[in-house]
């Protein structure tokens, strides 16, 4: 998984990518035991093209010129399914705005605080978010304070409310 | 009876231990772990129709087998 985070750092350094941090399962996995998953998802900002849209067009051309293919939603980097998310709200872009920078063996990564992973799985609300939660709850240690501002800035504490009794 | 019930919680502690244990890995440990998941769960998944694919990784992140 290395190089496939050295192909992401790349792209940033490029500036195919504006940023990325690694959310979903792995970004969860950082803080937890081992979560199955079967892809990498990356949540991404997008440099905007000069008609001032948002899209992946670029970041997928970058990548097919490398020789890496795309696999349904996925791009598979060096064996690894990749799942790029654009920032498409204002939780995703504070959540890639104060993503950890971590050391990944001898590369380093960023991958989303486990206060942000809580309120997008609060966010997206499917059961499997809510089983999520349970677990990062569990397993991680939370800023309760960090994650109370987040929760309030987004408007989810009335589901986090239903959510932990 | 009783013997039963602290056998069970014996289990169970030692269950939570793992997990403890577990996510107190480095993340390239952890890495590997999900690799080994995936290898578990997708013949289950690929035989009910869902196209999964296993991550191949670099050697370097392979953890040396045991001898």
């Amino acid at each position: 998984m290395e190089r496939t985070l050295q192909v992401l750092n790349e792209l940033e350094r490029n500036g195919v990518l504006s940023r990325y941090a690694i959310g979903g399962a792995m970004g969860a996995t950082f803080y937890t035991e081992p979560l199955l998953t079967f892809d990498l998802d990356v949540i991404v900002l997008l440099p905007q093209t000069k008609a001032g849209l948002l899209t992946l067009t670029p970041l997928y051309d970058a990548l097919r010129a490398k020789g890496y293919a795309e696999e349904g939603e996925c791009v598979v980097i060096e064996g690894v399914p990749v799942q790029f998310l654009p920032a498409y709200n204002a939780l995703l872009e504070e959540a890639l705005r104060e993503a950890h920078e971590m050391a990944y063996q001898a590369s380093s990564t960023r991958v989303v605080r486990v206060e942000h992973l809580v309120a997008i799985c609060v966010q997206t609300g499917r059961a499997k978010d809510r089983e999520r939660v349970r677990i990062l709850r569990e397993q991680a240690s939370l800023d309760d304070e960090y994650l109370a501002a987040v929760l309030r800035r987004h408007q989810l504490e009335g589901r986090w409310k239903e959510w932990i009794v | 009876m009783d013997r039963v019930k602290a056998e069970i919680e014996k289990l169970f502690r030692a269950k939570e231990q793992r997990r403890v244990r577990l996510a107190a890995l480095p993340y390239p440990e952890k890495v590997q772990a999900v690799v080994q998941m995936q290898r578990m769960t997708a013949p289950l998944l690929l035989g009910r129709g869902l196209p999964v694919r296993i991550w191949e990784l670099e050697p370097s992140g392979w953890k040396k087998e045991a001898t």
